[in-house]
């Protein structure tokens, strides 16, 4: 159950963003989790609704997409999506192929409600 | 009431990839190549350990650092041949950087040529969490049978070696090596694959000449003459 470890990551991350953004509600955690992760969503979702509360309201929503492992080839550049762990470039055959997308769990954005009705005139 | 979207695009691990980047290279600089072996529970960690100790003997000094869910028995086996630090995770199923920190405290920061870090039994966690390691290593053995890669893909992907122990086994399980090794290489074409037994010692000096060679070749970056202690 690594997906905990990666919820408190991310959660840490969420809690360090609302201070710099001078607080506010949490409403929305966008995240990106690569099929190449070792993330099993299902995992996920529970380890984020068991561990949000703390931090930050149990109304802040987990927004979770999958995304295909991607990878250029590294002699014809051709650029594909990896399908069932097959790292071999369609085009050119070779096995030579760098993974540019789906390997990590990726903060994409994060939606914070603020009551203070000053701050958007005073920026 | 108002709302905003802060755009992030941010790695979920990047404050513990970078501290685990900074410990590598704390590590390499002064000639320590740390080596991270993870495998299913019983694949031969602790036997590979062992026999490496007595390959290396006196010409190479090692330490470990023994994950283990609850138990110190890997650790007790390993303590009369090198120092040993114990990292209990209490159920945990992997290790991560700062218990790998603690022990290398407990074991009074050593200045040796190979820090072995033995993970907990798991094909899956380990491989999400970097330990600093220069190294990673996956265990199968031969009793496990030889779909394991394609299975775990990410573990295989993030290793440098497969290497295949219990071979004496071998005429007794249905395993092929040249399965194996073809189900790894779809997945990691670059993964060096090594073959030992425990029992009558082949495979060992294989296995710690390609130590050699990769103590030599990943930390001549840091301009260090590899460890001549
Ligand atoms: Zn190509």
């Amino acid at each position: 159950m690594h997906e905990r470890s990666l919820i408190r990551s991310l959660l840490r991350q969420v809690g360090q963003i609302v201070v710099a953004e001078g607080g506010g509600q949490v409403t929305e955690i966008r995240v990106q989790v690569g099929d190449l992760s070792g993330v099993e969503p299902l995992l996920f979702q529970m380890a984020f609704d068991d561990m949000v509360p703390a931090l930050f309201s149990s109304d802040c929503r987990l927004a979770l997409e999958m995304v295909p492992v991607t990878a250029v080839c590294s002699e014809c550049k051709h650029q594909f999506e990896i399908v069932d762990f097959q790292f071999r470039c369609p085009k050119c055959q070779t096995n030579l192929v760098q993974v540019i997308q789906g390997d990590e769990v990726k903060l994409i954005s994060v939606s914070i409600n603020s009551n203070n009705s000053i701050e958007g005139v005073a920026s | 009431m108002n709302q905003r979207t802060i755009v992030v695009q941010r790695d979920v691990q990047s404050d513990q990839k970078a501290d685990a980047a900074a410990e590598r290279e704390r590590l390499g600089r002064r000639g320590t190549l740390v080596v991270n072996l993870l495998s299913s529970p019983g694949a031969g960690k602790t036997t590979l350990l062992e026999a490496t100790a007595r390959h290396f003997a006196d010409r190479r000094s090692i330490a470990v650092l023994v994950g283990d869910l609850e138990t110190d028995r890997d650790a007790q086996r390993l303590s009369p041949l090198m120092p040993v630090a114990q990292l209990t995770t209490g159920g945990a199923c992997h290790l991560e950087l700062p218990l790998v920190q603690r022990g290398l405290k407990a074991l009074g920061d050593p200045e040796v040529d190979f820090l072995f870090i033995e993970n907990v039994g798991n094909l899956v966690c380990p491989a999400s969490h970097d330990l600093a390691e220069h190294l990673r290593i996956v265990l199968i053995s031969t009793t496990e049978g030889d779909d394991k890669p394609g299975k775990y893909p990410k573990m295989f992907r993030t290793s440098q070696a497969m290497v295949i122990t219990k071979l004496d086994l071998l005429p007794h399980v249905p395993f092929s090596v040249e399965a194996v090794t073809e189900d790894a290489h779809r997945i990691q074409p670059q993964l060096k694959v090594l073959t030992n037994c425990a029992l009558n010692g082949s495979g060992i000096e294989n296995w710690c000449n390609f130590l050699e060679e990769q103590h030599q070749q990943q930390l001549a970056i840091y301009h260090e003459p590899a460890g001549n202690r």
